[in-house]
């Protein structure tokens, strides 16, 4: 009936980039406050509803479940314990990495909402949810509130 | 009347307005967003397009409802069914709607107008077609219905595009 094209390039066919390398990504309000205190202070900050008694990681400035406003922010500290985790063997281009790079969600404290992080200084094997562990920041000059001022989280001693 | 008394506070008021100095000192990422596409012309355009190279019109035919789709497509989107033979064109066609435009590609104001306009193409049936310019014609003659032709780059100029026609213009009688 219709022969089969595989691949777009085979027959008549335009390439082409789309003009999107030009992304900016403004943190919002609750987000300014959570990236300046890791910057300035090396603090993890959540907001926490005093309704639904939940506490957001990162801060939101809304609850999710109640729609109210969330105004108080609380420092919640650098320790936490893994939620869930996955260990990634191939990269996005799907080459493998080696080591293998460990992704976690990582919960500051009861009814508190996890945030996702990479472990490090960890074998992959000896990983399991519960874990306690805390973040390593980079130094402060070298900050720059981005969520990659937190270089890791790793097991606490 | 300003902006806030003709339509009240903003809806969100702890939202905040933000200037192009302000871009720096805020925390945000800057990324670069991967987006390559290929763009295919599919079975049926291909053909259209390397036919246009030869200076011919072609369409295809659905043996089910008898109409000659211009631009061709391997598939009636009236019956369902796929359409069955390539069938060539005079070429000539009468315009459908046109409009003339005072505006530019690059939304410039311009004295000359633009006449662009669709054209359904003799052979096929009415009210469908491909846009084109029109050219050799005054705006104001212009009028729907009117019949017109094909005014072809040279040979060797064409690529296979669909500008390889310059524009349409008036048949004389």
């Amino acid at each position: 009936m219709i022969e089969r094209i595989e691949k777009a390039t085979d027959i008549r066919h335009w390439l082409g980039d789309m003009e999107a390398d030009h992304y900016y990504y403004s943190t919002g309000l609750a987000g300014e406050k959570f990236f300046t205190a890791l910057r300035d202070d090396g603090k993890i900050l959540g907001a926490h509803c005093a309704q639904c008694d939940l506490t957001y990681v990162p801060p939101r400035i809304y609850c999710e479940h109640c729609f109210s406003e969330l105004t108080e922010y609380t420092d919640v500290g650098k320790r936490g314990c893994v939620v869930a985790f996955t260990v990634a063997h191939y990269n996005k281009a799907g080459q493998r990495l080696e080591p293998p790079e460990i992704f976690a969600l990582m919960s500051f404290g009861p009814r508190t909402t996890p945030l996702l992080h990479r472990l490090g200084e960890i074998e992959p094997e000896k990983i399991c949810v519960g874990l306690e562990v805390e973040a390593v920041l980079k130094p402060k000059k070298d900050r720059e509130g981005k969520i990659t001022d937190i270089l890791y989280f790793r097991p606490t001693k | 009347m300003s902006k806030s008394q003709k339509f009240g506070p903003p809806l969100n008021p702890r939202g905040q307005r933000l200037r192009a100095q302000d871009l720096e000192s805020i925390t945000h990422v800057r990324a670069k967003v991967p987006a390559k596409y290929a763009w295919a012309a599919g079975t049926a355009m291909s053909r259209f397009l390397e036919e246009l190279k030869n200076g011919k019109i072609i369409g295809r035919k659905c043996a089910h409802c008898d109409r000659v789709l211009v631009p061709p497509r391997m598939f009636c989107e009236r019956c369902f069914k796929p359409t069955t033979e390539w069938v060539y064109l005079p070429g000539t066609a009468v315009v459908e709607t046109f409009s003339i435009s005072y505006i530019d590609t690059n939304a410039n104001r311009i004295q000359e107008p633009i006449l662009v306009g669709t054209v359904a193409f003799d052979g096929a049936p009415p009210h469908c077609g491909i846009m084109h310019y029109f050219g050799e014609v005054k705006p104001e003659e212009l009028k729907i219905g009117m019949p017109v032709e094909p005014v072809w780059k040279p040979q060797e100029e064409r690529v296979g595009s669909v500008l390889d026609i310059k524009y349409f213009r008036p048949r004389k009688k």
